[in-house]
């Protein structure tokens, strides 16, 4: 299959998504006629607050700032995750002294860092980076770790005896079987990490969407609420669908090999 | 001259001896099958001769410049094409990619893979060219010598038979030497100059025994008579068809 037949499927496969928003938008409809303005704007006003926030240059700077945050927090936890992962995955011994440690991150409740890490940085993107890198570090790392775990014997076999050394077998073979458990974990980070540098710039008073966030609660702007919390929410699908998306596709290349052309399973 | 020697090799897996005092040896330009039970520890074996495994004792001496090896699982890359399976054997052997363009096309011609078989991924082809591209991927680096792992165990028997007549073609072209293993007393019959058996329980090589002529002119009446023969009259073949299914190696 050719690239720009993949791009058109890809393109294609929006309808089903824009599909689901549309239903979404529909129950959130109903929502909204059930219970009044106050306490659910309807969507197409929450479309206008948002068209309204876009026309100004300091709601772009804002928007930018936890984009900033989010995805420079990614890659950090991803880079990260991803070498203790393959380590813990190739040495059942770090295997073993990570995973308790793994346990105890994911039982600190995300809140609890940002207590700390503001004490530690005040309110700046140091603060929200920690918090994210600690909250997706267990995804990142069990999705590397399992990616290794249960990688085909038979290809480092295969390629020691076409004497590829421990290096080489780590980079041809054995990184490129992770993507199975590596990328799935990726889009939950990518998720978690949206999540919580809002939830950081809220608590932590450090600007960005989530201070935004703030400023509405305190006006009891219902519409601005929404409209911040679907641009965080926009702003997450573009990473995703161009970041993301992109680079598994392009490693997952074979597995669509065998599936006619626009058959969704 | 052997261009493979194994002497008094020996091998065990959590605490369990399961190689003892092997000798055994490859002399140049021939194709030795080495034949025993199931779990008798014949694939154990070539791993250590190819130094893919450690063995406890023992010296192996490699006099060949190059080996390949086909396993009975064809170990494909999953995500490459099969030009890219093969590709990745050039390069791991340091191939300039001006020579792999040439050596891929002239590989694929040999085994008989199409332009359009070398574009598909593994789950596009059939079992029968899986094996044929990871014959391909072990031919195309100009190896001196071949390690089979009982490669076509998974086989059905048409498919088994074509493969081997490209492996007797091969190997009867070119200079190669080899070590086939196979529990299919037939396929040893077939493709080997010489038959080595192994010891049920791996402690030692049993003897060796030489089927008529030459892999090349050997017509299958001839596998065919010496098989029934050595199985009936010769001790050394007495356990060859032994199954242990709870014994793991």
């Amino acid at each position: 299959m050719t690239r720009a037949s993949r791009i058109l499927e890809f393109l294609w496969s929006g309808w089903s998504g824009l599909a689901a928003l549309c239903l979404l938008a529909a129950v959130w409809q109903a929502g909204h006629e059930a219970y009044g303005p106050f306490i659910l704007t309807s969507p197409l006003e929450t479309i206008q607050a948002i068209g309204v926030l876009a026309t100004s240059g300091k709601a772009w700077e804002i928007a930018a700032l936890t984009l900033q945050r989010a995805v420079s927090g990614f890659a950090l936890v991803a880079l990260a995750g991803t070498a203790l992962g393959v380590a813990g995955g190739y040495s059942p011994a770090t295997m073993r002294l990570v995973t308790p440690l793994i346990t105890v991150l994911m039982g600190v409740p995300p809140i609890a860092w940002i207590v700390l890490a503001m004490i530690w940085f005040g309110g700046s993107d140091a603060t929200v980076r920690v918090v994210i890198v600690i909250s997706a570090l267990p995804t990142v790392f069990i999705g590397a770790a399992r990616g290794i775990t249960t990688r085909d014997p038979m290809l480092d076999k295969m390629s020691e005896a076409f004497g590829a050394g421990p290096v080489r077998r780590l980079f041809g073979i054995g990184l490129r079987q992770t993507t199975t458990t590596l990328f799935p974990a990726f889009a939950l980070a990518l998720g978690t990490s949206f999540k919580v540098a809002v939830m950081a710039e809220l608590l932590s008073n450090a600007g960005g969407i989530g201070g935004a966030l703030a400023l509405a609660r305190i006006n009891l702007d219902i519409a601005q609420a929404l409209a911040w919390v679907s641009i965080a929410v926009i702003l997450l699908i573009v990473v995703e669908y161009t970041l993301v998306q992109p680079v598994k596709s392009e490693i997952d290349r074979w597995r669509h090999a065998a599936q006619p052309w626009g058959v969704k399973r | 001259m052997n261009v493979l020697d194994i002497s008094d090799a020996g091998h065990a897996y959590l605490g369990r001896t399961i190689l003892e005092g092997i000798d055994l040896s490859v002399a140049q330009g021939e194709i030795v099958a080495l034949v025993g039970p199931s779990g008798c520890g014949k694939s154990t074996l070539a791993h250590i001769a190819a130094g893919l495994t450690e063995p406890r004792s023992g010296r192996i001496t490699r006099h060949y410049a190059r080996h390949a090896m086909i396993f009975q699982d064809p170990a494909l890359m999953p995500w490459a094409t099969s030009a890219s399976n093969i590709d990745y054997a050039l390069r791991l052997a340091g191939e300039k990619r001006r020579d792999r363009q040439a050596r891929l096309a002239a590989v694929a011609d040999h085994v008989a893979l199409t332009s359009e078989d070398l574009t598909k991924y593994p789950v596009e082809l059939s079992g029968g060219m899986h094996q044929r591209v990871a014959i391909a991927r072990a031919l195309s680096i100009q190896p001196d010598f071949i390690y089979f792992d009982e490669p076509f165990t998974a086989l059905d028997v048409a498919l088994r038979r074509r493969m081997q007549d490209l492996v007797i073609k091969t190997c009867a072209d070119g200079n190669l030497s080899g070590l086939f293993i196979t529990h299919d007393l037939n396929e040893a019959a077939r493709l080997a100059h010489r038959v080595a058996i192994l010891d049920t329980r791996g402690s030692g090589i049993l003897g060796d025994r030489t089927p008529p002529g030459t892999p090349r002119t050997r017509t299958d009446a001839q596998v065919f008579d010496w098989v029934q023969g050595v199985v009936q009259d010769d001790p050394i073949f007495r356990h060859i068809h032994d199954v242990d299914e709870r014994q793991i190696a």
